[in-house]
């Protein structure tokens, strides 16, 4: 079988890029796969199957969502809310007719309606200010002849929008961890959090819930790795909160090596977002790698996680003092930190074991190019021998092998 | 409790899934039940074909029979298990291994093109689907329990089942070792054919036929194995017996077999058992040095394990006692009894 496989790549520096890196090298030994180079509009002859991979980043997949609507073909869903991306390809295109129309495809009048108001700049961009009420899913998803997920949480998405083709759950692939030497940036215990510094990676709620830890454990110190987004005041927060200097250590961009050191430091991580857009966590694929205790948000993809690998938080009133006993948990008990990291190695083992992810992409592959003939040829024989033994269509008899046929999949 | 115990059928085959599933219902009305076999007529090939076959499965009511309910059933091997009922019971004998563990390799049945791949991938999903819908899931060994866990993640419970009722003796350790099989590719038998070319001194005796038959009668011929390779054909219980009872030893060694029940009758028999470190399930009760020998798959290993057995036959017999020990173990009471706890 022969995949044309369209995602970016390195050197490109996105999430997305790094896990085709990784991907790539498994699927070829399974299966043919011809990268397809970026900008191209359509897939190499002799191609059983055309693979997209695509996340909300206009400037990394603008491109290949342009050859999907082209040429259909399975999609791997990174995030189920591509507002933004749709904004890149319309509005930042000059289309505005465009976004209108896709705003409208999938929340109707009223979607053109504030997509007009977006438009006429008469209130702000959704795809910054409410981009999880306006997924626009089905720009992608109405291409699609089936849908690979890494969540359950995001197929029940895909589901509930009505795409009606196949949709398959497979985790996303662990990287090998890299000999480093761990880097401890302080002594006593780290709690580590990777990731752009914003509100929606609850920053805010976690440095009141550090600072309360730290309020009786001196000897705990935060680490925060990435850059900052334009307009948030970290600064302002450390210092109003006593966290300025002594009990915070601060890194922006650092290149991957440095990342897993730090990380590989570190006692416990925080990886925490509301709202999400239904995307998985390389952060957090990587902390469990690493056996940490992780403490997550309680949401999409993050609520999938095992209780015994992640302490879960819900965004709620009760937020910062859930994070607070949580935090204040794992610093104290480096029992339960060390049972947590067991559990978070052994998921990844059992889970996201690179070859294993690699077979699930086989398997959807293969269902995903050959599966229809397959489908219609079951689904004309039943129906022969149906019509043959005076079966009428249409009848109780016929709506109850369509029920059979649809239990174990042959349903077309 | 009234019981069907499920089981498709190749017509005019008779192998180990048959003996198991009447022995089956036989052992269940022994202790009180009432059983029946359900047996719906099973071809695989060609293409699509395998599944809508076993979509006939689907479609059966089994919930209840001439009025009265049937209050559970035993699912056994592919595709038996996919009907439906609420207290369905699969003991597995194996799933359909084509799709699985012998794709891309001689016995495979799926090619390369991209609707044979997505074939059987459906097969895998009628599995999953069918499998997963077992109230409880039994294997009849650790390597298919394994299998199953590693090819669709649904693990099961280990439950061996006694062989055959046979009038099992020993009475001698004579001078042929006694290969009990179906006669294809499979099953390996031409690689006991191949150690008697080497070891002239090795008698062999052949029991069972099978699609195989004619090419292994022309290698024995071509080998010059004549007056030393015996093609007995299907045998009866008694000639079975009578055959075990005799033999030196017992070959066995299919690649990468569920389970096999030749040796737990061989063991019942006192005989040891020869096998290969290939050949999975019978690796489970076989082990080398105390109730057989496990060589590698080549033609002179097993040659000199014959011959060594042939030289060493106080030891032959220890070994085969170890395995009646063993064999005995493995009782019908506590089979059933887990299987309907």
């Amino acid at each position: 079988m022969r995949v044309a496989y369209f995602s970016p790549m390195p050197p490109e520096k996105t999430g997305i890029a790094d896990y085709s890196a990784l991907l790539v090298p498994a699927l070829r030994e399974r299966v043919g796969v011809d990268v397809v180079r970026r900008g191209r509009k359509k897939p190499p002859r002799g191609t059983d199957v055309a693979l997209y991979q695509v996340g909300n980043n206009p400037d990394a997949h603008a491109w290949i969502v342009d050859a999907l609507r082209r040429h259909p073909g399975v999609v791997v869903l990174h995030d189920f809310v591509v507002h933004h991306l749709v904004a890149g390809m319309t509005v930042g295109r000059r289309d505005g007719h465009g976004y209108l129309d896709a705003m409208e495809a999938e929340h109707g009048v009223v979607g053109r309606l504030l997509a007009h108001g977006v438009l006429d700049k008469r209130i702000p961009p959704l795809w910054e200010s409410r981009p999880e009420d306006f997924p626009l899913a089905s720009f992608v998803l109405d291409h699609a002849t089936g849908v690979i997920v890494h969540s359950r949480f995001v197929r029940d998405l895909v589901r509930g929008s009505g795409f009606p083709g196949p949709v398959w759950v497979v985790p996303h692939p662990a990287w090998p961890v890299p000999a480093i030497v761990p880097e401890r940036v302080a002594a006593g215990v780290v709690i580590g959090c990777f990731g752009i510094v914003n509100q929606s990676k609850r920053i805010p709620e976690l440095l009141q819930a550090a600072a309360t830890v730290r309020s009786s454990r001196s000897d705990v110190t935060l680490l925060l790795v990435g850059p900052t987004s334009p307009g948030f005041d970290l600064d302002r927060r450390l210092q109003r909160l006593g966290l300025a200097g002594e009990g915070t250590v601060r890194e922006g961009w650092i290149e991957e090596n440095r990342l897993w050191a730090l990380m590989s430091g570190c006692d416990v991580l925080v990886n925490l977002r509301h709202p999400t857009m239904g995307e998985t966590s390389g952060s957090v694929i990587r902390g469990l790698s690493l056996a940490k205790p992780v403490v997550v948000s309680d949401v999409g993809w993050f609520s999938e996680l095992p209780g015994d690998a992640a302490l879960k938080v819900s965004p709620d009133e009760d937020e910062v003092a859930t994070l607070t006993a949580a935090l204040e948990l794992l610093v104290t008990r480096d029992d339960v930190r060390t049972a947590m990291g067991s559990a978070a190695a052994e998921l990844v083992r059992r889970d996201h074991d690179l070859h294993r992810v690699a077979d699930l992409y086989v398997a959807a592959l293969e269902e995903a190019a050959g599966g229809r003939p397959v489908s219609d040829a079951v689904l004309r024989e039943v129906s022969e021998a149906a019509a043959g033994a005076g079966i009428a269509p249409g009848s109780a008899e016929a709506a109850e092998i369509a029920r059979r046929l649809a239990e174990v999949g042959l349903g077309g | 409790m009234r019981i069907a115990v499920l089981r498709p059928q190749v017509p005019f085959a008779r192998g180990g899934v048959e003996i198991f599933t009447d022995t089956l219902v036989e052992e269940l009305r022994a202790r009180g039940h009432e059983a029946a076999l359900v047996s719906v007529p099973f071809k695989w090939y060609p293409g699509e074909r395998v599944l809508t076959q076993a979509f006939l499965w689907r479609m059966l009511d089994l919930e209840e029979a001439d009025g009265e309910p049937i209050d559970l059933v035993v699912g056994t091997k592919f595709p038996s298990y996919l009907a439906r009922h609420p207290e369905k019971r699969v003991w597995l004998v194996h799933q359909f291994r084509q799709a699985y563990e012998l794709d891309g390799t001689e016995l495979g049945q799926f090619g390369g093109a991209p609707a044979e791949r997505a074939l059987r991938r459906k097969v895998q999903e009628l599995d999953r689907v069918a499998l997963g819908e077992a109230t409880r899931l039994f294997a009849i060994s650790t390597n298919v329990a394994a299998r199953l866990e590693a090819s669709i993640g649904l693990r099961a419970e280990v439950l061996p089942h006694p062989p055959q009722a046979l009038d099992f003796r020993c009475e001698s350790y004579g001078d042929f070792v006694l290969s009990v099989n179906r006669l294809d590719r499979a099953k390996r038998i031409e690689l006991l054919l191949e150690a008697a070319a080497l070891d002239s001194a090795l008698e062999v005796v052949i029991a069972g036929d099978g699609p195989d038959r004619e090419r292994l009668e022309r290698l024995a011929h071509d080998r010059g194995l004549d007056g030393r390779a015996r093609f007995a054909g299907r045998v009866s219980e008694d000639e079975l017996a009578d055959l075990y009872s005799r033999c030196l030893a017992v070959y066995y060694a299919p690649v990468d077999e569920d389970y096999g029940m030749v040796p737990l009758e061989a063991f019942l028999s006192e005989k040891p058992v020869l096998t290969t470190t290939d050949a999975g399930g019978p690796l489970e009760v076989v082990a080398d040095r105390r109730t057989g020998l496990v060589v590698s798959p080549d033609a002179s290993e097993l040659a000199r394990a014959a011959g060594w057995l042939r030289a060493h036959r106080d030891e032959a017999a220890s070994l085969g006692r170890a395995g009646k020990e063993l064999a005995s173990e493995v009782t019908w009471d506590r089979a059933i009894a887990r299987l309907l706890g």
